[in-house]
């Protein structure tokens, strides 16, 4: 196995079955729909004009390309729709490095060269980020060939492998043909892919959050700069936008509607599911910078009456956040926020025991009215977890959790 | 009553978006623009002013190009040359932005050593403690704060206008200049060079870089974008207007006393005499000190985001040194390396600088033909390509600039 640069490959020389120069090899082609990484043929520059040159009628690549086909068989190139053109669609662009989570940008694209059956096969290997893409790119056909290899072997590489390379491709139709899912980028912790995200052009971003599925792309735009958040919600349309605000957590969904002009967060709460819309508006009517702003109305609260059994199954059917599970709210029968039990106190506790008297003393709560400055503040006193909001007849009515409150400070920092 | 609000809103909206293309127009008069405007009027009284209104024209069609490109696609220029024309390409521009650039950051330095002379600080002690701060202005993140202080202070620039005012010029004899250029015999060799330098301090390339970055950084979106067009044209005519009440006050008072050449910063703060008589070397070292300090934080900042990115290189001040070195290292020895040729003694620094700008004026061509080749692409810029007129005017700048850059240099060529 050897390897090859696509900028060494690009311009060669290509002969045809007799020996005669008959062109230039032009681009480098796959197709993402059957292979990823193996090359499936080369557009060739001719006299008269560029010719498609499947791979599998190459014999040999060594300086030049020698094909064993005859320049008139071989076919016209025409749209190269369902083509992934690495010069063009590849070279100088940015692509997503999934593994060091950011975006970088392509010098040179490097292939791994194999002998198969007598004919070479030419995969991608990965793309050149660093220094020695960029020197060769710049000093091909300056400095002689060999001259510039042994230059280029002393310069450290920096390849990102094929496989962690996720393409931004920013047409839809495109996007289907070239079977760019962002799966990969999907894996990543949603504070990643922001973060990636963040640093992409606004067209971009747009065809990121167009791809990924709704319930990681809720996570990954709660993560985002306000201002990105905005910008992004903004260039979807209003159906996808309300797909991924359902999945959103409802106090981040309200935060972020509420930024957006009115006709819009009518537009996305109209296109909601019934159940979360009436969540997010309950929430939109809350002043931002009381309690009640800041609260989400996911926490997970009980009877009295209830046991340490009937928390644990109350626990695991459960589809909000962790972080809202780190305290069990008991209630009266009028919704009364009676007592707090901590996550802790429930495991230790021994099978069946009344949650009434794990109950944290004393019981910590703040007005839905209540000051930024004044939560905080309890949350500071007394090592909270969480925090319930009640209102004037001291209903339970949310939950505060330490990432608002960290998030609140960070703004002030 | 609802008439009101409206306007209300309006000025509010527009105060938003103001930014951008008036910060990058105010920045344009910095050391450099008044140094070349004030050598314009000394040493041809008022025969360059017919140069204002094409330029101003140019310089209009040019900022709203970026404006538009930044808005509609989201990425700065020299991240479009990449993407569009390759590794090769942009490593060469890089080079030209670099040594261009360069010589407009020794013109700041030179703004810096003659304002804080007018002041009797010797250059030795003023230009490193300068340095020094405007290093650590962008490093330390204190910019945007530093910012608006530098705008207000921009205001200075006032006194030029009140000067030309009060210089008593021949308003008659100005204004015909304003629209007349001079007869084929006018146009000798120092005649076209100054004309090549008023062009590059006022349309100078490192503003296309830096303007078309600030609009992606601010976020300004395809829909907002038309704000920022009027940002862009205020900005515009209003360091324009200065830079011919500038021109205006160097012809009515030291060309006309046959002062016909700027030696340093004092001899420029001459022509602010009539209107601040012995204020007038207060008022313009200040302004000087302040429009060098503005735009030599701005200048290195700039072109280590531009090249970085044209590069791929990591940029930014919010990383440490060692996550982005090349950066780092651009900005620090463009500072120190422009510092460092303004203190070699006995250099013509007022040459220097207006030679900086005919650089500028030298390099803008190349400049404008990509910009011009990729705003016209339909699949960059959707419906948002260029109207023919703006085609029209950007070319014919292209174009007088490449001409008389050749007749220049032909000129010169053949000892003339």
């Amino acid at each position: 196995m050897s390897s090859l640069a696509l900028s060494e490959l690009l311009g060669s020389t290509v002969y045809d079955a007799s020996g005669a120069a008959s062109g230039r090899v032009r681009e480098v082609a796959l197709v993402p729909q059957e292979d990823r990484a193996k090359i499936a043929l080369l557009i060739v520059k001719t006299p008269s004009g560029n010719r498609l040159l499947p791979f599998s009628a190459i014999s040999a690549i060594n300086g030049g390309v020698r094909a064993s086909t005859a320049a008139g068989d071989w076919v016209l190139a025409d749209g190269a729709e369902g083509l992934l053109l690495l010069s063009r669609d590849l070279l100088d662009q940015q692509v997503i490095d999934v593994h060091g989570r950011k975006v970088v940008r392509v010098n040179d694209i490097d292939f791994h060269q194999e002998i198969v059956v007598g004919r070479p096969l030419l995969k991608v290997g990965g793309v050149d980020v660093g220094a020695r893409g960029a020197i060769r790119r710049l000093l091909k056909g300056v400095v002689p060939a060999a001259a510039l290899r042994a230059l280029l072997h002393r310069v450290p590489a920096r390849e990102i492998p094929w496989e962690f390379v996720d393409l931004i491709e920013t047409d839809p139709a495109r996007r289907v043909k070239l079977k760019i899912s962002h799966e990969r980028l999907a894996k990543l912790h949603p504070a990643d892919i922001a973060d990636i995200v963040e640093e992409l052009a606004p067209d971009e971003r747009e065809a990121v959050f167009e791809t990924l599925d709704e319930d990681v792309a809720a996570d990954a735009l709660e993560e985002l700069e306000p201002k990105v958040q905005k910008s992004v919600v903004e260039s979807l349309d209003s159906t996808r936008a309300a797909d991924i605000v359902e999945e959103m957590e409802p106090d981040a969904a309200a935060d972020l509607l509420a930024d957006l002009p009115e006709e819009r967060t009518a537009e996305i709460l109209v296109r909601m599911e019934p159940e979360e819309r009436q969540e997010v508006t309950e929430l939109l009517e809350f002043r931002e910078n009381t309690a009640a702003g800041r609260m989400t109305t996911e926490y997970i609260a009980l009877p009295v009456t209830a046991s340490t059994n009937d928390a644990i199954e109350a626990l695991r059917a459960f589809e909000g956040r962790m972080e809202s599970m780190s305290t069990i709210f008991l209630t009266d029968s009028r919704g009364t926020l009676v007592g707090a039990v901590p996550l802790a106190k429930i495991v230790l506790a021994p099978m069946a025991s009344p949650m009434l008297g794990l109950a944290q003393e004393p019981l910590i709560s703040t007005h839905e009215d209540a000051k930024e400055k004044d939560f905080a503040e309890l949350f500071d006193k007394y090592n909270l977890l969480t925090l319930p909001v009640i209102d004037e007849k001291n209903h339970l009515m949310g939950v505060i959790t330490p990432d608002d409150v960290i998030n609140m400070l960070r703004a002030k920092l | 009553m609802r008439f009101l609000r409206r306007w209300k809103i309006q000025i509010l909206l527009f105060l938003a978006v103001l930014g951008p293309g008036f910060i990058t127009a105010n920045v344009d008069n910095d050391a450099n623009g008044i140094l070349t405007y004030s050598q314009a009027g000394a040493q041809f009284g008022y025969l360059l002013l017919w140069t204002m209104i094409p330029t101003t024209v140019a310089l209009v069609v040019v900022q709203e190009m970026c404006a538009r490109m930044g808005a509609v696609t989201g990425k700065g220029l020299s991240d479009l040359i990449r993407e569009e024309y390759g590794l090769r390409i942009t490593f060469l521009m890089m080079i030209g932005i670099l040594i261009t650039n360069f010589g407009n950051v020794v013109g700041e330095f030179v703004g810096i050593a003659g304002s804080m002379g007018l002041f009797g600080v010797p250059k030795y002690i003023a230009v490193p403690i300068c340095a020094v701060i405007v290093w650590l202005i962008a490093v330390k993140g204190q910019y945007k704060s530093v910012e608006k202080i530098f705008l207000g202070a921009s205001f200075f620039y006032i006194t030029y206008v009140l000067a030309g005012l009060r210089a008593n010029p021949a308003w008659i004899e100005s204004l015909k200049a304003t629209i007349k250029p001079p007869t084929a015999s006018g146009w000798t060799g120092p005649y076209v060079y100054m004309v090549i330098g008023v062009v590059g301090t006022t349309i100078a390339p490192w503003m296309q870089f830096y303007l078309q970055s600030s609009i992606v950084e601010k976020g300004v979106t395809r829909r907002q974008y038309n704000a920022s067009k009027l940002d862009v044209i205020v900005g515009c005519i209003f360091t324009d207007v200065v830079a011919w009440f500038i021109i205006v006050a160097c012809a009515a008072t030291l060309y006309a006393h046959n002062v016909r050449d700027i030696r340093d910063a004092a001899d420029a703060a001459q022509a602010l005499r009539p209107f601040a008589g012995d204020w007038a070397y207060l008022l313009f070292a200040l302004g000087l000190f302040n429009a060098s300090l503005f735009a030599a934080s701005i200048l290195p900042l700039s072109t280590a985001y531009t090249v970085c990115e044209g590069l791929g290189f990591e940029s930014g001040v919010e990383r440490k040194f060692s996550e982005a070195p090349a950066f780092y290292w651009l900005y620090t020895v463009l500072i120190a390396a422009g510092g460092a040729v303004v203190m070699i003694p006995g250099l013509p620094l007022i040459k220097i600088a207006v030679f900086s700008q005919v650089v500028n004026g030298a390099v803008l061509p190349f400049v404008l033909i990509f910009m011009l080749l990729l705003i016209n692409k339909k699949e960059l810029m959707d419906e948002y390509t260029n109207t023919r007129l703006f085609n029209i005017i950007a070319w014919a700048t292209t174009v007088v600039m490449i001409g008389l850059t050749l007749i220049y240099v032909y000129g010169q060529l053949r000892g003339g």
